[in-house]
């Protein structure tokens, strides 16, 4: 080996040792956040039970912190969810071995039981979480989507979580359905932080937040959205974002032959 | 009568804890910005502050990252608001952070890890200057 060799070969392992020490950093980045993201509701909760159970607060003031508990243990639930689903699909996805069982599911059921898991949190901000049940008879009339309930119910409740959370104060989450000869496609409208055209070229992939989004929640795990549009893909559809200012709207396109 | 400034981007996390002051008789507001904070502590008399340091920076301060916003706002805080008694109260675990907030004379707590009624006293005994708790 010559001098020239020797150098190149030098400065190529000291290039891939910053890029592990980045990669390093952006992982311990990634697991503080998660533990942040865990911990703080579960914190919530032991808080609330000890003042529910302290005399000195007031009765009155107690039903508050029952809501809260409620809130909580919500996020909780979704948020670890999250995390079994994304190792299940990533596995599932990495050896092709995905394989559906779709039932017939009435989504407008499904989408209110989500809306109303999601009133206590958008209570905290003023927000209302509304099913525009009107569409959904339109469309479903007496028919179903074939469809994973668990799944598609995680994709939604994804996107209903970020609506909520990046919302503006007392503003209106709007939950409909529109379908055409090919596709049918649950829209969820919602006024809040800006999404930039930059960003909605990113906003599906994994551990992605924009900037705005960190801003105004400082914590997130950036897998919501990348899990919904995987869900999404297994179904043989995808998630479309639309924005105008401060509007977005995200849409859960499914085929139409899931429509029967 | 006191005021404590809760600044909290999940003002949820420290509900319980602010029933508990207020039956001790403390006003306590709360807040989830730094910006927002920084124009109340300019207008208000505040005698404690519990800040967390994942938070939005807001408006006035774009350029700080959310991941150690606290940590600006308790520097600044301590600066120009010396009288202002700080307490951190958040679920961050690293050391470094925690460190750095000790040295510029801020009180930790973990969330979650002190109870309420010690982060209660804790928060009453800065307020009030008594330590004998």
């Amino acid at each position: 080996m010559n001098e020239n060799e020797l150098t190149a070969l030098r400065d190529e392992n000291k290039k891939l040792k910053s890029e592990l020490a980045e990669v390093n950093a952006v992982t311990n980045q990634y697991l503080q956040n998660v533990a942040h993201q865990l911990t703080a509701p579960l914190g919530a909760i032991k808080w609330s039970i000890e003042g529910l159970r302290d005399e000195r607060v007031p009765l009155s003031r107690k039903n508050n912190l029952l809501r809260s508990i409620y809130s909580q243990a919500t996020i909780l639930v979704h948020l670890i969810k999250n995390f079994a689903l994304m190792s299940n699909l990533e596995a599932d996805y990495e050896l092709g071995q995905f394989r559906e069982k779709p039932e017939p599911i009435d989504v407008m059921k499904l989408a209110i039981n989500l809306a109303n898991d999601f009133q206590p949190q958008g209570l905290e901000a003023g927000l209302k979480v509304i099913v525009d049940s009107d569409s959904f008879h339109k469309i479903f009339a007496n028919q179903r989507l074939w469809i994973e309930k668990n799944l598609v119910a995680q994709a939604m409740s994804n996107i209903l979580e970020n609506a909520v959370k990046y919302a503006d104060l007392k503003s209106t989450i709007n939950v409909s359905v529109r379908a055409d000869s090919k596709i049918v496609g649950i829209m969820i409208d919602s006024k809040g932080i800006p999404i930039s055209d930059q960003e909605k070229a990113h906003i599906f992939e994994r551990r992605f937040r924009g900037t705005a989004a960190r801003q105004k929640v400082a914590a997130g795990t950036g897998i919501g959205l990348y899990l919904a549009s995987r869900v999404m893909q297994f179904h043989g559809g995808s998630v479309a974002v639309e924005t105008q200012g401060r509007l977005s709207r995200f849409i859960l396109i499914f085929p139409r032959d899931r429509l029967k | 009568m006191h005021t404590i400034l809760f600044v909290d981007d999940e003002p949820v996390s420290t509900e319980a804890l602010r029933l508990l002051l207020e039956a001790k008789g403390f006003d306590c507001v709360s807040l989830t910005d730094m910006s927002a904070a920084m124009d109340f502590l300019r207008q208000w008399e505040v005698s404690v502050l519990v800040s967390d340091i994942m938070m939005p920076s807001g408006d006035a301060f774009p350029e700080i990252d959310s991941s150690e916003t606290g940590l600006h706002f308790m520097l600044m805080v301590r600066e120009q608001f010396p009288e202002v008694r700080v307490i951190c109260l958040s679920v961050i675990g690293d050391q470094t952070k925690i460190l750095k907030l000790k040295r510029q004379g801020a009180l930790y707590l973990r969330k979650g890890e002190t109870t309420l009624d010690t982060a209660a006293r804790l928060i009453e005994s800065k307020a009030t200057g008594n330590t004998n708790y």
